[in-house]
């Protein structure tokens, strides 16, 4: 039993359970009782997200000002559980709108109830994809495909797309204007010393689209030469890095994407969801070329007081620019007091994320 | 399942004082029940909504089961769905109501539409209720050749929920063939996976009992099936393909060509964007190579930058999940992540496990190439605000000194930390240099010099300054002023708490005191005396100890307490390579992320019913260590049972001591265990005299049952029958259990219900005679009960004495047995112990 789960919990901050659902027999209703006395009111909340307590598991996450809990009493796969929870949010915010937190779920309860019986059964995760969900559980109530309307036009038969191979899109979707969006996220991570050296930096990326297109379209996303991905050994016994190519060290892919066609061709083949999804991730650690460059003095000026000096850098072209900078320098938490002094720009102290602000 | 009422606190714009709102909704529903007037529908709807609105927020709205079924016979299927979550969570609880949702439901399951099929199907099956099997098999039959796959799917999880409520039904039915011939021929591929995941628990679940579901269940993992899920397995969503690479993990290759089919066929896994895909994938790949030592150290290469993409990507949560058994790798392969370091550079904003896991990632990946790079960054958490992180992470640079032959630079680094000035850093940096010294007593020039420096009033932490004097002693002939550091600390002995830190000054001061005589002897003198006059019993002994061997002879002291010593090369693993296999081995599970194997977690003899796991990164449990908590336990035990008082009279507190000292001065092998003993004889003698006469007639109530001992058929070897009406006085039983040899000690745990009904000791005593074991003496306070059963044989006069020591806090019972006849006992501890299993079920 890999990933059977015995139940889940939605619990506010304060501990109480705003919904829940009991899978399987196994765990006791007092389990939760558990989870809130030796975890919630105690300091190990944030210490680790999968604890122990008797004979069950709880694997928990924290989503804006909710905890989800999944009580697992054999020695379940975690990482499936983490999954099945960041996409069960996935799921619920594309239903409600994008908000999750506490009011949502108190305002959703039946619809909650009702895709948790569908997303899970008896602790085995089922379908969770909004595509094929929000055919037969809406917002407004329920509606079956088959007993509505059935005689005015043929239904696509959606319980067997719930099951079905393309299990991220529906059929029979019809649009007036096919539209694609592509957009290409990427995030630097750099990690400098001290002193100013560059540690660690790496970026990662991601390939996100929006389609509004008819029918079932096979879409291809070509990538052009200087792409390379190549295994880790070619990449040593090669005896110099050519200079243009980027090289990624590793891309994953959403799962409508033929992964055996990008593997002998090179190119991303795809039947797109309907609406909004994320393409593919890659990260790429070689010869990254830093947008800015952040130049950090701190001085300490008696026991209470510091003083910090930032100089950020541009170091792209001069043809370029950014739009929407911003500058965030955490502060310790006790921090009661700030002054500014600012060449440009405005700044000013959020004490919700301990963070001087500047933009 | 409701749930608990605690939640019913938060306000709620629909939140009912209490019944009055509950019998409203029942005569309001009830008012709809037989009406057909249009819209009727809609004002159901409101009612449903706020009937299951209660239900959520832990009321108990059951008392409407009835209105709810009656008004349930509509076509909306919105009603439906609430009604059926409703009958979902009250069913249980009331059995007999529920019989009147069957005829609906079964109604439902015939519905035209496949929809309302599905839903009522996977209703019936989540009653729960045992009398209503028979109803299930009917629709469950159909449901499996539904030509809607949508019903299938439901049928398929139904069968295996019939089967947690009645294996036999569920087998008599014949489902478990049909569930396999639909996993093979089935088109639609969650039909297919609920069949093998329902299988699986089926078939692992009957293995132990049937030979046909072992053969079955070996079937599963036969080429053609795996192959077939495999080619196929494009077809699944993400979380059947997780199930169906954790099934090719059992498989067992046939020849190499058959390991790299399998290991192309599932290559393009690794870049699925689903964590728990790419994770099972690894797993499939290491276990198919672990007999091909190159291919291994390939898959390694492979498998590392999907990792490394994992980690990066998502919440904190799933990557501490990855990080976890990218950790178990990194142990196991560490020069293959050596150049990876960097990755496992902490992030300001990461929370604490994941930097903590982090930090053993980069103690385990330091190599002679990189260990300066990781040295220098590790001291920059040394800084952290987190105190918890800077602790580790000196700890780490500790660690690394400990692994690596050129310490050089370490060393220098951990000095600069005393120059912090920080009370934690301090105490954290003593105890390392303390452990560097013991392997490279080469260093100790450069260390003294430092250590000396501190004064010993800045260190709080018992173990910081146990530590430091630790090193004063050791080196008292480097450190010019040891004697008079040492002797201020002695001249504050009472004010001294941590007993640890009283038994290193003690051996500190000796070995001092053969180095450097007259500086010391006055300091050592005040040491023993103190010493000696310690309540610790540690530290009693230690001191009497090193007293009396100094009186003997001063140079046998000084070859027992300061002998020339060798420097440790190796420090014991902290984890027996065993049980590390045992955890690879159950990669990606929670046996990882535990770094323990599962059954230290999952079965019940492993734990306690509210032990947290160990925090990650100290060294977990092993089964050795679980093992030498028996002797604590017993020990405060015995110091607890001076309050053992006979049967049921509590107050009988004199008689009772006499009685526990008695019997308990037997069982005692433990040497260590002989001081308390003796005083605790001392104490209860003199009231041995006083209470006798008491105690015959607190006996004579206990055995008012009759003495006769009916004669029965001889029982069965392995079937222990026992007399029910035993009868054996006091002054017998404590002649026996000193006579008898001990033939059995064993120790079990006992179910959380059993330690919340054991308040008082005398409900396990009634639960006990139940089950024809009976009590002649007891008695304890929470935690530590203690207990002395004693049984006859049904057939003959063969008696069974046990004592069960009970402690509440850690749900652990230790029982010792002491028999007539030796060869049975080992068949009255198992009825023992499943009497006490027993206790607090209902």
């Amino acid at each position: 039993m890999p990933v059977a789960a015995s139940a889940i919990y939605f619990l506010n901050l304060r501990g109480d359970v705003l919904i829940n659902r009991t899978y399987r027999d196994d765990v006791g209703g007092n389990m939760v009782d558990a989870f809130r006395t030796h975890i919630m009111q105690t300091k190990e909340l944030g210490n680790c997200p999968v604890r122990q307590i008797g004979g069950c598991s709880f694997v928990y996450m924290r989503i804006s000002n909710v905890y989800i809990v999944i009580v697992v009493s054999s020695n379940a796969n975690v990482a499936c559980g983490f999954k099945f929870v960041v996409e069960a949010v996935a799921l619920f915010k594309s239903y409600f709108g994008g908000a999750f937190d506490e009011d949502a779920i108190r305002n959703n309860f039946v619809l909650i109830y009702e895709l948790l019986d569908e997303i899970m059964d008896f602790g085995y995760p089922q379908n969770l994809s909004p595509e094929i969900l929000k055919l037969y559980i809406t917002q407004e109530g329920v509606r079956s495909p088959f007993s509505s309307k059935p005689k005015d036009k043929p239904v696509p038969n959606a319980t067997l797309q719930v099951t079905g191979a393309v299990g991220w899109r529906r059929e029979g979707l019809a649009y007036k204007k096919n539209e694609v969006f592509l957009d290409i996220v990427e995030s630097v991570n750099l990690l400098m010393s001290s002193k100013g050296n560059v540690l660690r930096c790496d970026v990662t990326g991601k390939v996100l689209m929006k389609c509004f297109l008819s029918g079932m379209p096979d879409l291809k996303l070509g990538l052009n030469d200087k792409i390379g991905l190549e295994k880790e050994s070619e990449m040593k016994s090669r005896p110099a890095k050519s200079g243009k190519t980027i090289e990624l060290d590793d891309v994953t892919f959403h799962q409508c994407v033929n992964l055996t066609r990008f593997n002998s061709e090179k190119t991303v083949s795809f039947v797109p969801p309907d609406g909004e999804f994320e393409l593919m991730k890659y990260r790429i650690t070689e010869g990254v070329n830093l947008p800015f460059r952040v130049l950090p003095t701190i001085k300490e000026l008696g026991r209470t007081r510091m003083e910090v000096n930032v100089k950020v850098k541009s170091v792209f072209g001069a043809k370029m620019f950014a739009l929407g900078v911003v500058v965030k320098i955490p502060v310790p938490k006790q921090t009661a007091k700030t002054n500014f002094q600012v060449t440009t720009g405005r700044a000013k102290y959020n004490p919700s994320i301990d963070c001087l602000v500047w933009k | 399942m409701a749930p608990p009422a605690a939640s019913q606190r938060y306000p709620s714009p629909s939140q009912p004082s209490g019944k009055s709102e509950v019998s409203d909704l029942k005569t309001q529903l009830r008012q709809l029940a037989g009406s057909r007037a249009p819209g009727v529908d809609d004002s159901k709807r409101d009612l449903y909504k706020k009937v299951i609105s209660y239900m959520t927020i832990g009321i108990d709205v059951s008392s409407v089961f009835g209105e709810m079924v009656m008004c349930s016979a509509t076509s909306d299927i919105v009603l439906k769905k609430m009604c059926y979550l409703y009958v979902g969570n009250y069913a249980k609880g009331n059995p007999d109501l529920s019989l009147l949702t069957i005829n609906f439901l079964q109604r439902d399951c015939k519905d035209e539409d496949p929809m309302i099929r599905g839903l009522a199907l996977r209703s019936l099956c989540s009653l729960r209720v045992p009398n209503l099997v028979e109803y299930l098999v009917g629709p469950l039959g159909s449901g499996l050749k539904d030509n809607n796959s949508y019903v299938r799917t439901i049928a398929v999880t139904g069968v295996l929920k019939l089967y947690h409520i009645s294996p036999s039904t569920c087998i008599d039915a014949d489902f478990p063939p049909t569930l396999k011939s639909l996993m093979l021929h089935d088109s639609d591929a969650q039909v297919v996976a609920n069949c093998l995941s329902a299988l699986q628990e089926i078939w692992s679940l009957e293995a132990s009992h049937s030979e046909e579901a072992c053969r079955e269940k070996e079937s599963l993992l036969s080429k053609p099936v795996i192959y077939y899920f495999l080619n196929r397995i494009k077809d699944f969503n993400e979380w059947a393909q997780c199930l169906i690479l954790e099934l090719a993990v059992k498989y067992v290759p046939s020849d190499s060509n058959d390991i790299f089919d399998i290991m192309n066929l599932l290559e393009d896994r690794l870049q699925h964007a689903n964590g728990a895909v790419v994770l099972a994938t690894v797993k499939v790949f290491l276990q198919l190579t672990l007999s091909m030592t190159d291919v291994h150290q390939q898959v390694y290469e492979r498998i590392k930058s999907p990792l490394l993409t994992l980690v990066s990507s998502g919440s904190p949560e799933q990557s501490y999940a990855i990080l976890s058994h990218l950790h178990l790798l990194v142990v196991r392969a560490p020069f293959i992540f050596a150049a990876d370091y960097k990755h496992f550079y902490c992030q300001y904003n990461e929370p604490s496990y994941v930097k903590k896991l982090k930090l053993e990632m980069l103690t385990a990946v330091a190599n002679e190439s990189n260990t300066y790079e990781i040295v220098t960054e590790l001291c920059e958490y040394a800084a952290n605000v987190d105190i918890a992180i800077a602790r580790e992470s000196i700890r780490a640079v500790g660690k690394i000194a400990l692994q690596q032959y050129d310490v050089n630079a370490i060393v220098d680094r951990l000095l600069q930390f005393l120059e912090m000035e920080k009370d934690y850093v301090t105490a954290e940096t003593l105890v390392l240099v303390k452990d560097l010294l013991r392997k490279y007593p080469q260093w100790s020039h450069d260390c003294i010099s430092v250590v000396g420096g501190i004064s010993s009033k800045n260190i709080q932490e018992p173990k910081g300054k146990a530590a430091l004097i630790w090193m004063l002693g050791e080196y008292a002939q480097d450190m010019s002023d040891a004697p008079y550091i040492l002797e201020n600390l002695i001249e504050n002995w009472e004010e001294e708490h941590s007993a640890e830190v009283r038994l290193h000054l003690l051996t500190a001061a000796m070995k001092c005191f053969f180095k450097r005589a007259p500086e010391t002897q006055k300091a050592l003198g005040i040491a023993l005396a103190a010493g000696v006059a310690d309540f610790h019993q540690d530290v009693h002994d230690r001191a009497l100890f090193y007293y009396r061997v100094l009186q003997y002879d001063v140079h046998v002291a000084e070859r027992v307490v300061s002998p020339p010593k060798q420097a440790v090369s190796v420090f014991a693993d902290t984890q027996s390579s065993e049980i590390k296999d045992r955890i690879f081995d159950e990669f990606n599970s929670l046996s990882v992320i535990y770094q323990k194997p599962s059954y230290m977690f999952t079965d019940k003899e492993h734990r306690g019913p509210f032990e947290f796991s160990d925090e990650l990164g100290n060294i977990s449990i092993t089964p050795e260590a679980s093992s030498d908590i028996v002797p604590a336990q017993q020990y405060e035990a015995n110091d607890k049972d001076l309050l053992l008082g006979i049967d049921e009279k509590d107050d009988n507190k004199g008689l009772s001591s006499n009685n526990g000292s008695a019997y308990s001065a037997p069982s005692l092998e433990n040497s260590s265990n002989i001081t308390s003993q003796l005083q605790e004889l001392a104490i209860s003698g003199p009231a041995t005299s006083a209470t006798t006469p008491q105690s015959s007639f607190g006996f004579d109530d206990l055995l008012g049952l009759g003495l006769s001992t009916a004669p029965a058929p001889t029982p069965s070897p392995p079937l222990l029958k026992l007399n029910p009406r035993a009868a054996l006085d006091p002054g017998a039983f404590q002649q026996k259990w000193r006579q008898l040899p001990l033939s059995l000690t064993q120790e079990c745990s006992v179910n959380p219900q059993g330690i919340a009904a054991l308040t008082v000791p005398q409900s396990l005593i009634r639960h006990m005679q139940s089950h024809s074991i009976h009590c002649i003496a007891s008695g304890g306070q929470s935690p530590n009960f203690k207990f002395f059963f004693f049984a006859q044989k049904e057939s003959e006069p063969s008696n069974y004495l046990a004592e069960c020591i009970i402690n509440t806090s850690s749900a652990k019972a230790q029982i010792k047995v002491k028999a007539d006849e030796q060869s049975t006992s080992q068949a009255f501890t198992t009825v023992f112990e499943t009497a006490l299993s027993k206790f607090g079920m209902p």
